[in-house]
């Protein structure tokens, strides 16, 4: 049997060293992007070319890749998820049906991203393709509107579980209220439901998008694979996620693992402060519903 | 005004039908990725599939046991890593006071490393490991996948603990029974069902990931028993085959993308099972 | 009159900078029965559980004064060993679910690392189980789990779990607040019988309970002692106006 100083000491370590775990990941992410953000400062977030041969490295094209693949996968997402909230919420909220409904959306969930990518290269990709050739655009099929595309569909548990959450969460007594006054149950969802929970509304998409950033396989597989500068949705790019994965094998040297290492931690900032945003709000609001 | 009723009414039912139309639009996209999953690699599923490695290029046929034991060994290394640090850090939570300073900054390093992509962590994994060492191994992308499972393991733990009646610890005490011993043998003992689920998740979470491999495990054509080498794994195998131009990889590939959902739809059942049995009746 | 056990000195109580108890000094009687009695909020529960030193269990908690068992201090002492020696029974029973009822009542030898051998633990359940009156009701089912029992079965199971670490001193905490009648008297009874091993420390609003199984009676008001003596004479000629109208219901 262990003593109770030896757990004590135990329970302590451990918390302790998840402190210093955090601590020291983020300073290897630093103290490795060092040689990098000497040489390139600033610049490092504004030029438009990643060059390895030339050595000129720019973050830029794959941090608007990010930005733009992930808002763009949450705008596609977004009418779903916010169905979803609503009718398992709302209307479906209990039961068989719902109880089914939710699985094949854990299901959803439980995909791994590299099958999502596998499906997105096989299936999507052909699909765009065709599409872009009707519209008269250059038929990459792969490239940032494909990545989009998966992405929404892989978020979409995500952000409408938490939305059905909240939507079942508000409280009866308002609902109630509503529907006694002579609204329609859309008026209600519409007036009262949704304007109640919009601040946890958008912290299930804040931490969709939180996802969508650091999505990996999925974007790689699909998204083409060019450091050049995205000139449309159509056209094929990288996201800061993609480029390490892409990249990692062609490093030559420690100066070009360096700026691959500063992109990681760009990635790792990013996504950092869009979880902790909505975290912040989840945290504020369950203060709220407990008064 | 009666116009009016029988307009909002229609309104009514209308966003209805277009919100369920909406949401029923989600299964589209599930039933596509069952279907090409399931009608291609059921192809490749037989008993070689279970038991050979991948074939040279070109051949058929050829299976993924290299892959199914490095998936094995890697989750199961990661477990040993990850719930014991994880668990005592959870306890540590649920035992640090209400005004502690030290259990804010823990929440928020466990929030902060929930949240850091899994490219990130094989990439830091790749640092610490694999640089030093200079040679690929499954050992680095344990770490790798311990470190993404450790804040649901953390938090699962503190949670579960906080819905133990506070007069079982009591009761305990009352005994003479000192503080640590009572959280270890009587606090973890009574939450066994949401501390499993959480390790169920985390596993779940895991078991799939493919980002924190690749410069860690790397992956490997051989079945390696050895974890200071480089080893493959179901999600990786799916990866590299994938990314290949040969058929007879591709449907490798759609085999592993089928047991590895299958295996993830187990461990949701498993929860749902460890839930129903394993609920200690308070 | 009986042997000391336990001679209470000048205890104060404080969580926070609230103080919960003033001053309280008295004494307990070995092999008797002693009621701490007062409205809610009169500190009675802090009371006994300074005594077993659980109160401190918050960090924000303080206690001052002396309690002496056996020449000793216990504010002095290492908590744990206090608390061996004096056990504590709860409002609600709290057997551990994870453990069957035979390991309930050796759950303090278990959880403290203390080896028995097969013959021993037998004996300790038997004789625990019998003291606590419910050995004849689960000597057929020992490796059920203990919370399968009803609430007053649970009860004796945790009076059981308390007098197999041969505890001096029980304190009881409305022991029988959430049980039915039935199993109040059942408990009730126990206590007379178990008064020949421990001494019986047992707090209750409930002032026919207290009069009913208590040798003597301590009634406490915001925090002070205001009347302690033997149950009868406290019950039938108070000393104190207070005592007389709380026992009348004016107040509490």
């Amino acid at each position: 049997m262990l003593g109770e100083k030896t757990l004590k000491i135990f329970v302590f370590i451990s918390a302790a060293s998840v402190l210093l775990l955090l601590f020291v990941f983020a300073s290897t992410l630093l103290w490795k992007s060092l040689p990098s953000i000497r040489v390139f400062g600033y610049k490092f977030l504004t030029g438009t070319t990643w060059d390895p041969i030339s050595e000129s490295f720019s973050a830029l094209p794959f941090l608007v890749g990010t930005l733009v693949t992930s808002f763009l996968a949450l705008l596609i997402s977004f009418p779903f998820s916010l169905a979803i909230g609503v009718v398992l919420g709302e209307y479906f909220n209990t039961g068989v049906w719902s109880y089914f409904f939710r699985s094949l959306i854990e299901l959803l969930a439980g995909i791994p991203s590299v099958v999502y990518g596998f499906w997105g290269l096989s299936f999507l990709v052909p699909r765009v393709r065709d599409l872009q050739v009707k519209f008269g655009v250059m038929p990459y099929g792969v490239g940032i509107f494909t990545s989009a595309l998966v992405l929404a569909i892989m978020i979409i548990p995500f952000s409408a579980l938490m939305l059905r959450e909240m939507i079942y969460l508000v409280p009866k007594k308002y609902k109630e209220a509503a529907l006694a006054l002579g609204a329609t149950r859309f008026e209600m969802i519409w007036k009262v439901a949704l304007p109640y929970a919009r601040s946890g509304i958008f912290a299930g998409f804040m931490l969709a998008l939180g996802r969508a950033m650091g999505e990996t396989m999925a974007v790689t597989m699909v998204i083409g694979n060019s450091n050049d500068f995205p000139r449309s949705i159509f056209s094929p790019g990288n996201t800061m996620s993609s480029l390490v994965a892409n990249e990692f094998a062609e490093v030559s040297d420690n100066f070009y693992l360096s700026t691959i290492i500063q992109v990681a931690l760009l990635l790792f900032l990013v996504t950092i402060f869009i979880n902790i945003i909505s975290k912040y709000i989840t945290r504020k609001l369950s203060v709220r519903s407990s008064l | 005004m009666k116009n009016d009723i029988f307009f909002r009414k229609l309104q009514s039912s209308f966003f209805f039908l277009v919100m369920l139309v909406l949401s029923l639009m989600v299964f589209l996209p599930l039933i596509c990725i069952l279907y090409y999953v399931i009608s291609r690699g059921i192809k490749a599923i037989n008993l070689d599939f279970f038991t050979q490695i991948p074939s040279h290029v070109g051949d058929s046929g050829g299976g993924v046991l290299n892959a199914i034991m490095g998936s094995f060994y890697m989750v199961f290394l990661s477990i040993i890593i990850a719930v014991p640090w994880g668990l005592s850090a959870g306890i540590f939570l649920y035992d640090a006071p209400d005004d502690s300073r030290f259990a804010y900054l823990l929440r928020l390093s466990v929030d902060i490393i929930q949240s850091i992509p899994s490219i990130v962590i094989g990439i830091v994994a790749y640092v610490w490991f694999v640089m030093p060492m200079q040679k690929f191994s499954a050992l680095s992308g344990s770490f790798a996948l311990a470190i993404m499972m450790l804040p649901m393991i953390v938090r699962s733990t503190e949670e579960t603990l906080r819905l133990i009646p506070k007069t079982l610890k009591e009761a305990s005490l009352a005994l003479g029974v000192p503080h640590y011993t009572t959280l270890f043998k009587i606090m973890i003992p009574s939450g066994v069902s949401g501390i499993l689920t959480g390790g169920a998740l985390s596993i779940g979470r895991v078991v799939g990931e493919t980002a924190p491999l690749i410069f860690t495990a790397f992956g490997s054509p051989y079945l390696v028993h050895n974890i200071l080498k480089p080893m493959d794994a179901l999600p990786l195998l799916i990866y590299n085959c994938a990314m290949s131009p040969y058929e007879s990889w591709h449907t490798l590939a759609w085999g592993a993308s089928l047991i590895l959902i299958f295996f993830t739809l187990c461990i949701n059942l498993l929860i749902k099972i460890i839930v129903k049995k394993w609920e200690v009746v308070l | 009159m009986s042997n000391k056990i336990l001679d209470i000195k000048n205890l104060n109580a404080f969580y926070q900078n609230h103080q919960i108890l003033h001053d309280v000094t008295l004494n307990f009687f070995s092999n008797k029965a002693t009621a701490i009695m007062g409205p809610s909020g009169c500190g009675k529960t802090t009371f006994i559980r300074c005594i077993n030193r659980m109160h401190e269990l918050d960090p924000k908690a303080k206690v001052t004064g002396e309690i002496i068992l056996h020449n000793q201090n216990t504010l002095d002492m290492d908590s744990i060993l206090v608390r061996r020696k004096i056990g504590m029974v709860f409002q609600r029973a709290n057997p551990f679910p994870t453990m069957s009822i035979y390991d309930n009542v050796l759950a303090g030898y278990k959880l403290n690392g203390i080896k028995k051998s097969r013959d021993e633990k037998d004996e300790i359940v038997q004789d625990s189980l019998e003291k606590a009156g419910l050995w004849h009701e689960v000597k057929d089912f020992l490796h059920r789990k203990g919370t399968l029992l009803s609430g007053g079965q649970q009860q004796r199971l945790c009076i059981a779990r308390s007098l197999a670490m041969k505890t001096e001193i029980l304190l009881l905490d409305e022991p029988t607040s959430a049980l039915d009648p039935y199993a109040t008297a059942n408990i009730e009874e126990l206590i007379e019988e178990l008064k020949k091993d421990v001494t019986i420390i047992i707090v209750t609003h409930n002032m026919s309970q207290a009069a009913r199984v208590t040798d003597y009676t301590a009634f406490l008001y915001e925090g002070k002692l205001i009347e302690f003596g033997e149950t009868e004479k406290l019950f039938t000629v108070p000393k104190h106006k207070m005592t007389e109208e709380y026992l009348a219901g004016r107040f509490g």
